[in-house]
């Protein structure tokens, strides 16, 4: 009893000592930000997949750094884990982190197309055309201040 | 000896087991440090037991944001094949922004793809939520709401739908677990054209799942009354008039009187609708002058 108890006290120890937590971008795109709010100056555009170390904790929002750049992003554009250089991600975050650790597999481009080539009536070019569709973070900005409407 | 090891063994897989997350530390590390584990309990040991365990977590594992994404993509392909697209840039513009201002105060601001939103040209009164996020709503819809505040909670309940996956909940549950008997447990990024037939099979049998929920069926009645009243926290949060919900409720109501058809066969009947919003609306006062205002701009957007 006295040997697992020294293991786990050693292992919880290391674990605080270890270097800052990293977390994965799960969304296609997003952004690293000046302050902790939506609208808020871009600093650093972060694509999927990409590894930002957290500093800190605020809300809803965690800051962040990424290649030399500080600044926040909200906690649901990102997901736990940490990351191995040599071994890609790993541990820490349970499924969520194996998903990312799974990038591209599962139902992916590869299966999407597939599935096109046997529905060749199927709409996909409206879809394209409904996601290329762009408001910009000004007009969005703006929509809500006239219309007294917030964001948290 | 053996005994020293299991003992070892089994309490890195409590820990991994037990989800600790303790940020970095890795089997290997902990089988690095002197006099953590007895000598004879090998790193490849400890490797075995965490492998079992990610094996453990992968063929459990739920759909992932990007695979919701691209489910959803098909989705939305299979609506666009029997409600076309309307065009109109202004009128779209103007549904995505009361749209995103409404997702931006849920649960979950970000999805993989972003949220879209689009007008389908059909007099039928209703909307659409695909997994992922594209959300689409009907002319007829359009001419339904009377106002900004009803048009986001229109869009509010389509977004507690992406929030709360219930789209992908109406996949079968025994098409994922053959999806993933083929993803595997290993990384690789491109598979074998047999694998690629059949995960393609899987995903088509799962947008028909879809597309029956969505458009024949309609989700449960637990899944629309969780929406009705997440919708109403959303539109709270954005500074609309969550009352909105039961004046939209109420001209469905009337509107389903002698008529039928989308979304009044796929939802539960706008009474019951309508008693259970009544029951859950937040206390919220909002400036009149304000949702004036945001009447005024939907008028004058939406022009019939």
């Amino acid at each position: 009893m006295g040997r697992i108890a020294i293991i786990l006290a050693v292992v919880f120890s290391a674990g605080l000592l270890h270097a800052a937590e990293i977390v994965r971008v799960v969304t296609k795109e997003n952004a690293v930000r000046q302050q902790c709010r939506f609208f808020s100056p871009v600093k650093q555009k972060v694509r999927y997949n990409d590894p930002l170390t957290i500093l800190s904790r605020s809300g809803d929002w965690y800051k962040v750094s990424f290649r030399g750049v500080s600044g926040c992003i909200h906690k649901g554009a990102v997901v736990a884990g940490t990351y191995s250089p040599g071994g890609g991600l790993r541990g820490g975050g349970g499924a969520s982190a194996e998903e990312v650790s799974l990038a591209g597999k599962g139902f992916n481009p590869q299966v999407e197309a597939a599935y096109k080539g046997r529905h060749p009536g199927l709409n996909f070019r409206d879809v394209d055309l409904v996601e290329r569709f762009q408001v910009s973070e000004d007009a969005l900005e703006s929509f809500l201040r006239k219309g007294g409407l917030t964001t948290p | 000896m053996k005994i020293r090891i299991l003992i070892s063994s089994a309490a890195i897989l409590l820990i991994l087991l037990a989800g600790c997350n303790i940020p970095g530390v890795l089997p290997d590390q902990v089988a690095g440090l002197p006099g953590v584990l007895p000598s004879n309990l090998r790193s490849e040991h400890v490797e075995m037991a965490a492998r079992s365990v990610r094996a453990v977590s992968v063929a459990s594992r739920p759909i992932s944001d990007s695979e919701e994404y691209y489910v959803g993509r098909a989705v939305a392909a299979r609506i666009l094949q029997q409600y076309p697209l309307f065009k109109d840039s202004r009128l779209t513009q103007y549904v995505n922004l009361v749209g995103r201002t409404v997702a931006l105060n849920s649960e979950k601001p970000n999805t993989y793809g972003g949220y879209h939103f689009a007008l389908l040209n059909s007099q039928e009164i209703n909307a659409f939520a695909c997994p992922g996020g594209a959300v689409f709503i009907t002319l007829g819809m359009l001419r339904t709401v009377h106002s900004e505040d009803e048009l986001a909670a229109v869009l509010a309940h389509e977004v507690a739908h992406v929030n709360f996956r219930h789209g992908i909940d109406s996949i079968s549950k025994s098409r994922w677990t053959d999806a993933l008997a083929i993803i595997g447990t290993e990384a690789a990024k491109t598979y074998g054209s047999a694998d690629v037939a059949r995960l393609a099979g899987i995903f088509e049998a799962s947008i028909d799942d879809i597309f029956k929920t969505l458009v024949v069926n309609g989700y449960s009645r637990g899944q629309e009354e969780e929406a009705d009243r997440a919708s109403l926290v959303y539109l709270a949060r954005a500074g609309y008039n969550p009352k909105s919900m039961a004046g939209f409720l109420e001209r469905l109501k009337a509107s389903g009187r002698g008529s039928s058809g989308g979304l009044l066969d796929t939802h539960p009947a706008a009474s019951d609708r309508l008693d259970e919003v009544r029951g859950s609306m937040p206390d919220r006062t909002v400036n009149p002058l304000l949702e004036q205002s945001r009447t005024k701009r939907f008028s004058s957007t939406v022009l019939f």
